[in-house]
């Protein structure tokens, strides 16, 4: 299984500091969540599909990652527009659609779509130990930072541990279906995988120990800003104040 | 189980957010360096529960076990909860960033919950599995439940006019809270015979 | 098709792992036959797990096909009817054994193959029993030896009542014990059996055909030859004795003299 889809690469985003990255990712997403205008979410979508273009991501991947994170929209466009209080759209027998409800889902929609492109083109194109260093240094917590680098890191070790045993439970004519014996079988195989995970983690933590760890990562690579980071965290934080001038001057 | 972005409203998010920040530095407060590794293993773990999906009916829904991971790491959950949904968020892009607060304390409040109600219960110091077995069932039924209702709450109160949504948020959890029951009740079981001390927190 | 009375059958198989440039196994044919006993060697990482793996359907092979007695097998639900009969043994028990007890983790299957639980329960400890197990139906798997853990996963497979048995490498950090022991059991069952392996007297001691993979190519290797050993180890004071049970042609017997 691959996780980092949209890590590697060798355009301008994929180049540019992490650091500069996470504070543009952060301040056009608090902007674009927070707004309420379709206008405000309509130039941060435009953004974000600039961005996309610059990222010359795989298109076919981003798209199907989109339909796939926008499940819970679906979601919103089933239910919003019979459930929301408003004014009718149109009658369909005994079911009312509500204008204010798919306005809401339209807003809703627009502003989701906007910020996982953000996501994708700005934090995806980074690798996770590279926003662990990244967050690190936007001071976050030291020991939040470690959790993420070593969850990160055996994240791949327990899925494929908890995947060998799943194979060999299916060897053995596992077929899971919706009762008692398949639900205790989950529960064996899960409750292995965490006390493997267990005893992993003690040896782990020895080994670290002994080769004299004490709370703290050195990156190998030295991360400097270089000029073109400061030009695009320039523009990408004067796209966030415009967006914010779009919602308070509407 | 998670909210998206652009969904909630900003008095909402700020106050998930501010209930998350005092959650994590609890959290953090109560893990030492020693016990890094063992909340990142867990962390890592539970990411994985995320993805096992076992049948319902006709289709499937994945592992949550938020009790599991309150009644094993307590206060630590908040950590835990936040790092995996982040990474979630990194590698699928469910959830986000500025929704990171309401979802991370809409999954770990639950679990804390959890570890003071049922923690002593599944200890392995209770001699009787059966009311182990009791404890375990309701740890992973009421961690599911107080999540969704904590999840729908959020979004009545982000909207009026998400009522509705919320209402259905309750009862699309339901048949969750009953599997989530069985599989940590079977695996609070499994682990009280043979590694007694993961429960010992 | 496949080979009369071939219990599972490999035709024209190709495997290529993505990346790599060669293909693992190269149009490969292989038989194994009911009852027949075959060892198969090779240099580490030449395909031989693959080969179980394409066996049991874990890996799909870019061409050829897998044949199960007469059955073709194409699709994944294909391969179901072929784990019923085959049984895997993985090269580290750890990843096979995952309940509590051992009899609930030898049980698991029967339960799979719709035995109730009192039925399941009556196989399981039958099985542990065969294999002179029994003392350990309540021990907890996690906690047992490598030993004891691999002839758990043995009884695991065996209660299944498979056609065929893949062994994966089963004499690895077995103590002489266990693998006498794994020796004597291996030679009472009346099964099909292809076992990997690089303890060339486990092969010699329980199967009677050998094959190689080298290069993407299965071979058989049909002679065997006869040599001598000067060797030395630990404790080699003690009185002890090498099996050595390849029968040799006459040819042999007469250089031999």
């Amino acid at each position: 299984m691959t996780f980092e889809k949209f890590s590697q690469g060798e355009s301008l985003l994929h180049r540019t500091d992490t650091r500069v990255k996470l504070v543009s990712a952060i301040s056009l997403t608090l902007v674009i969540a927070l707004c309420q205008s379709f206008y405000t979410s309509l130039a941060g979508l435009t953004v974000g599909l600039l961005l996309l273009t610059f990222s010359r991501l795989n298109l076919r991947f981003v798209f199907w990652r989109l339909m796939l994170v926008n499940s819970f929209i679906a979601f919103l466009w089933i239910t919003l527009p019979l459930t929301y209080p408003g004014d009718a759209l149109c009658v369909v027998g005994p079911v009312t659609l509500s204008k204010q409800g798919v306005a809401l889902a339209a807003l809703i929609s627009i502003k989701a779509n906007a910020i996982i492109l953000f996501f994708i083109t700005l934090l995806a194109t980074s690798t996770v130990v590279d926003l662990g260093h990244g967050l690190e240094s936007l001071r976050l917590p030291k020991k939040l930072c470690l959790i993420l680098l070593f969850s990160y890191r055996y994240i791949f070790v327990v899925h494929q541990e908890y995947h060998r045993l799943l194979r060999a439970a299916k060897l053995r004519c596992f077929k899971p279906r919706t009762n008692l014996h398949t639900y205790r079988t989950y529960a064996y195989l899960f409750g292995m995988t965490l006390v493997k995970s267990w005893n992993r983690a003690e040896r782990v933590g020895q080994a670290m120990m002994l080769r004299g760890f004490h709370g703290r990562f050195y990156s190998l690579e030295e991360k400097t800003v270089t000029k073109v980071d400061v030009i695009f965290l320039i523009i990408m934080i004067s796209a966030a104040i415009g967006f914010a001038y779009i919602e308070l001057m509407k | 189980m998670h909210i998206s972005e652009g969904v909630l409203s900003t008095p909402i998010l700020i106050g998930g957010g501010v209930l998350t920040v005092l959650g994590l530095s609890i959290g953090l407060k109560k893990i030492d360096y020693d016990r890094v590794m063992e909340v990142s293993i867990l962390a890592s773990t539970f990411f994985v529960a995320s993805l096992i999906h076992v049948p319902l009916g006709p289709g499937s829904v994945h592992l949550i076990l938020n009790g599991l991971l309150g009644m094993v790491l307590g206060w630590a959950s908040f950590p835990a909860i936040f790092i995996a949904l982040l990474l979630q968020a990194f590698f699928f892009q469910y959830g986000g960033l500025v929704v990171l607060g309401v979802n991370t304390f809409n999954m770990a409040a639950p679990a804390v919950l959890c570890f003071y109600l049922f923690g002593p219960l599944v200890s392995p110091l209770v001699k009787d599995p059966q009311r182990r077995a009791l404890a375990g069932f309701a740890g992973g039924f009421f961690s599911v439940f107080f999540s969704g209702i904590l999840m729908s709450s959020a979004l009545a109160l982000s909207d009026s006019g998400f009522f509705s949504i919320a209402q259905m948020v309750v009862a699309a959890h339901l048949p969750v809270m009953i599997i989530e029951g069985f599989i940590t009740m079977f695996t609070v079981s499994f682990l009280a015979k043979i590694k007694p001390e993961i429960l010992q927190s | 098709m496949p080979p009369l009375g071939s219990l599972v059958a490999l035709h024209n198989v190709t495997f290529c792992y993505p990346g790599r440039k060669h293909p693992i196994l190269d149009k490969v044919d292989f038989t194994l036959h009911e009852k027949q006993r075959v060892g198969l060697i090779g240099p580490n990482g030449c395909g031989k797990t693959s080969l179980f793996h394409i066996i049991m359907g874990l890996l799909r092979p870019q061409t050829g096909t897998v044949f199960f007695k007469d059955t073709q097998l194409n699709r994944k639900k294909d391969f179901k009817i072929l784990h019923e009969k085959v049984g895997l043994l993985f090269q580290d028990a750890d990843d096979q054994l995952f309940s509590p007890t051992v009899l609930e983790d030898v049980a698991f299957g029967p339960l799979n193959l719709g035995a109730s639980p009192a039925e399941a329960r009556e196989r399981a400890c039958q099985t542990l029993q065969e294999l002179g197990l029994s003392k350990l139906e309540q021990r907890i798997t996690h906690q047992l030896s490598g030993g004891e853990k691999k002839m758990v996963s043995l009884a695991t497979v065996m209660v299944m009542q498979p056609d065929a048995l893949l062994l994966d490498e089963p004499s690895n950090n077995l103590d002489m014990g266990t693998r006498a022991r794994l020796i004597e059991i291996l030679n009472e069952l009346d099964l099909a059996i292809l076992i990997i392996s690089h303890d060339w007297s486990l092969l010699a001691d329980t199967c009677e055909d050998i094959y190689a993979i080298d290069k993407g190519k299965v071979t058989q290797s049909d002679k065997a030859y006869l040599h001598d050993h000067r060797h030395a180890h630990p404790y080699g004071e003690q009185p002890h004795r090498h099996r050595n049970r390849i029968k040799l042609t006459s040819d042999q017997k007469k250089e031999e003299r």
